[in-house]
């Protein structure tokens, strides 16, 4: 899962200069997470410059199939801009890029990942995808996403009042995987032997 | 179909040594997500189970759960689902699920399965496209191709110079990314600004926990405000908002339908050739759950048959009117006496007489609801017009305050509430300072201003958000002791006392992207949707799809010879969208805005298979047909659609 946020106006403005332009607007996939107010704005005044040829908005650009069928109906508009700018996550821009291949398809936006790569809800607890769960060791806390450093045996030491030094308004994993122990009485569990993260993609497990 | 799904159970011999020390188990598998949705059983848990007896280990029990990921459903199906005397919850899922059952459960967790890897993350729909989410986009210099996830190395100024024959030397299947770039610049002529294009450096620091995690929590704080679910569609309210309330001219003719509420259709009064006055009745209301129908306009009934209807999809028994263009008012219309000397009966006697109806859409008759059967303490004045585009309600807030405050003051009386409480989405600023104006000085009347978020406005969704009240399963916002009505319905009712006047016309919005000329008006029931968008300057161009009511609930028209219905606040004609239905990849997004809390995707897959029973299990007459799930859903099903055919279904199953 992904979220946008706007390159600076600067930047935008510098890709569509004296350029006719076709908007695409993906509301993304959780729709509130487009900044729409800013980029509407933003539209708004390129537009005023008479060099926007079209301005669709739409969700899911990386959904192809029904992504062709709404843009069939702009084919002119398209074809009468220099370039495309697309405000999306990195997925829809190389999707529209991939269709129109002899036109400049410009990235409005930048894309960060959210906690909770799917699943339904980006929640308080995050996984890394790291192919051998640590939470059996951890009583359910996760130390690769949940400590800064991704630590998998054990503290730091630089936490200062049960804070991330990294961050201090995080808490410190460790600590809390502590506490979380020590409440069910299984401290013992932390008596395991030095773990070695293993950082094998999911191709290479694939493959064993 | 590309399957996405993250998780395996981790080896046999890893599971076993786990288990080696530990007894008592109850299983948690999560049904998976982001693949296709062929059957509602997954492996996973039988197998686990299967190892876990073969090792002598007992099994208090186990749960399949859809989206173990998404806390707030989780945590009510676990309730009371694990039995005294477990001692272990072990959980087959991707580590967001583990971590989550972990924080709701308080016992050790066995994790019995690995989160899979996938280099980058993708689209909701299942698309081979990656992202790496780097946070600093390269692909405006790259054409469009992503050197990131494209090529092995990631590196972000020009190839290695490994390539052998265009594949890559890491991984032979691949194309080589920086040659796939180089052609695609080359096509585009754009070469030499690649080459000028100064050394990039990854700043790996920019994706940070922090601004993710304020992000999210504010997204989530804004999603679950109130109740659960729920969607935000662009508003495009500022279409029509600000343009002031208009009389309509008198239309030639009115086609007044005997049936323009919930329940039994009315039955004429009127014959062929009669001449009526505005305001006349014209229909008897046909049973307790019916509403009588006056004329709109003064003339000559020319027809009494069959026309067609808006909204109930078939011709409806109608009275047509020539409009004699004199406007003459009927001699019933009287007003009645003071608000202060009229009893709770008579007003309830009022509003029945005059044809009054939920002016929201759905047409239920009000002076039923003005009779509940459990103590009510409160009233809740629906104006959050939550619905993009209209602003009917919004209109006749501002123009016509002290209307509204004297129906609501005299829906107070009748009812015998306490309080009052007139709920406006925020997005409404004005309507807000002025309500609030005018109610300071009474007591038994507030205002609240609730964040705005679709579906607000239908009654479960706003008694939860401003009384945090939870209308049971098939109850009625009575059993909580709560009416909500609406903005429109109030004001009817107070024209109803003070000027004697029945139900005969309505504020509608007529707007849209399509619409040339948008505006809010005062229509008189009858009038031709045609006449309406004829007078707004018609539409921009023929690609239009023209609905009555909102983008999200409003009934498509297919015909604009039909007229404006008591419940019509507005016409609109925007851009049709065109999508085709996509297997369901079980992305999640439905049941995450659902504010009915239901499984949406299970109605899509159960209509498919025309298994009623199952749609029935899983509790489809609690929807409410917001469409949030049709709106959010990647792969563009036509749930709502579904979810009637089921419905209709399971009537004629009984």
């Amino acid at each position: 899962m992904l979220i946008t946020q706007l390159k600076s106006k600067e930047t935008i403005a510098s890709l569509v200069e004296d350029k006719k332009v076709f908007i695409i607007n993906c509301k993304g996939c959780m729709e509130v997470h487009f900044p729409e107010k800013e980029a509407d704005e933003f539209q708004k005044e390129l537009a005023a410059g008479g060099k926007v040829t079209g301005i669709i908005k739409t969700d899911y650009i990386c959904n192809p199939d029904n992504m062709k069928l709404r843009l069939k109906k702009h084919a002119a508009e398209i074809e009468a801009a220099d370039v495309i700018l697309v405000y999306s996550c990195g997925v829809g821009v190389q999707t529209i890029s991939e269709y129109f291949d002899g036109k400049p398809v410009y990235a409005a936006c930048d894309t960060i990942p959210m906690p909770g790569f799917q699943g339904v809800t980006p929640l308080e607890v995050d996984c890394d995808q790291c192919g051998e769960c640590y939470l059996n060791l951890t009583g359910g806390i996760c130390p690769i996403t949940a400590c800064s450093k991704s630590l998998l045996n054990g503290q730091c030491g630089g936490t200062k009042n049960g804070k991330c030094e990294v961050n201090s308004s995080m808490e410190c994993g460790w600590e809390r995987i502590y506490r979380r122990l020590a409440m069910m009485g299984r401290l013992d569990v932390l008596k395991y032997p030095v773990k070695i993260r293993n950082y094998a993609t999911y191709k290479d497990v694939k493959a064993e | 179909m590309e399957d996405y799904t993250k998780y395996r159970l981790k080896s046999n011999d890893e599971l076993v040594e786990l288990l080696s020390d530990k007894d008592k188990l109850f299983i948690v598998a999560c049904n998976k997500c982001f693949k296709e949705f062929e059957s509602v059983d997954e492996p996973d848990l039988d197998e686990f189970a299967a190892l876990v007896t073969e090792q002598g280990k007992t099994i208090t029990g186990t749960a399949k759960v859809d989206f173990l990921c998404n806390k707030i459903q989780t945590e009510k199906k676990l309730q009371g689902l694990i039995p005294e005397g477990t001692e272990y919850v072990a959980v087959v899922s991707c580590g967001l699920g583990i971590q989550t059952t972990a924080n709701l459960v308080q016992m050790p967790i066995i994790a019995a399965a690995n989160s899979l890897n996938y280099t980058g993350h993708h689209g909701m729909a299942l698309t081979k496209k990656a992202c790496d989410a780097c946070g600093q986009c390269y692909l405006n210099m790259t054409g469009g191709i992503c050197p990131i996830v494209d090529c092995s190395k990631s590196l972000l100024n020009g190839q290695c110079g490994g390539a052998k024959n265009g594949k890559c030397e890491v991984d032979p299947d691949k194309d080589c990314a920086w040659e796939k770039i180089y052609r695609r610049l080359e096509k585009q002529g754009r070469l030499e600004e690649l080459a000028k294009q100064p050394v990039q450096l990854r700043d790996y620091s920019k994706v940070n926990f922090k601004v993710i995690n304020d992000y999210v929590n504010e997204i989530r704080e804004k999603r679950l405000d109130g109740y659960y679910g729920g969607v935000h569609p662009s508003e495009r309210k500022e279409l029509a908002e600000g343009i002031a309330l208009k009389k309509f001219p008198e239309p030639a003719e009115v086609v007044i339908p005997m049936s323009m509420h919930a329940g039994a259709p009315a039955k004429p009064l009127v014959e062929v050739g009669d001449l009526v006055k505005v305001g006349q009745k014209i229909g008897e209301a046909g049973g307790f759950i019916s509403a009588n129908v006056h004329s709109s306009v003064s003339g000559k009934v020319v027809a009494v048959e069959p026309r067609l209807h808006p909204t109930k999809g078939g011709e409806v028994l109608s009275v047509v009117i020539a409009s004699d263009g004199k406007d003459t008012v009927c001699e019933t219309v009287k007003p009645a006496k003071a608000l202060a000397d009229l009893t709770g009966e008579e007003i309830v006697a009022i509003v029945q007489e005059s044809g009054i109806v939920g002016m929201g859409g759905a047409g239920f008759p009000t002076s039923v609801k003005l009779k509940p059967a459990k103590p009510v303490d409160t009233i809740l004045l629906n104006g959050c017009e939550c619905e993009p585009l209209l602003t009917a309600d919004h209109r006749v807030m501002l123009e016509q305050a002290d209307d509204v405050i004297f129906g609501l003051q005299a829906v107070l009386k009748t009812v015998g509430a306490e309080k009052g409480i007139i709920v406006i989405e925020d997005n409404k600023p004005d309507a807000i300072e002025l309500m609030q104006a005018k109610t300071a000085d009474i007591d038994n009347v507030e205002v609240v201003v609730a964040r705005t978020k679709y579906p607000q406005g239908a009654e479960k969704m706003l008694i939860k958000r401003v009384m945090n009240r939870q209308v049971p399963r098939g109850g009625l916002p009575a059993d909580v002791g709560v009416v909500v009505c609406n903005i429109s319905t109030v004001k009817a009712i107070a024209d109803a006392i003070q000027t004697g006047m029945p139900l005969v016309e309505r504020v509608v919005t007529v707007t849209g992207e399509k619409i040339k000329n948008p505006g809010n008006y005062i229509v008189k029931i009858g009038t031709s949707v045609k006449e309406l968008v004829d007078y707004c300057g018609g539409f921009t161009d023929d690609d239009v799809k023209v609905q009555m009511g909102g983008p999200m609930m409003g009934f498509t028209l297919t015909d604009l010879n039909v007229p404006i219905l008591k419940g019509s606040n507005g016409i609109i004609a925007i851009e049709p969208d065109e999508t085709i239905e996509q297997p369901c990849i079980k992305c999640g997004r439905c049941v995450d805005v659902c504010p009915m809390e239901l499984s949406p995707l299970y109605f899509s897959k159960y209509h498919d298979e025309q298994n009623w029973k199952g749609m029935l299990d899983i509790n489809i007459r609690d929807c409410i047909e917001c469409r949030s799930c049709e709106y959010i859903c990647s792969s563009k099903i036509p749930l709502v659609t579904k979810i009637k055919a089921g419905k209709k279904a399971i009537m004629e199953m009984k």
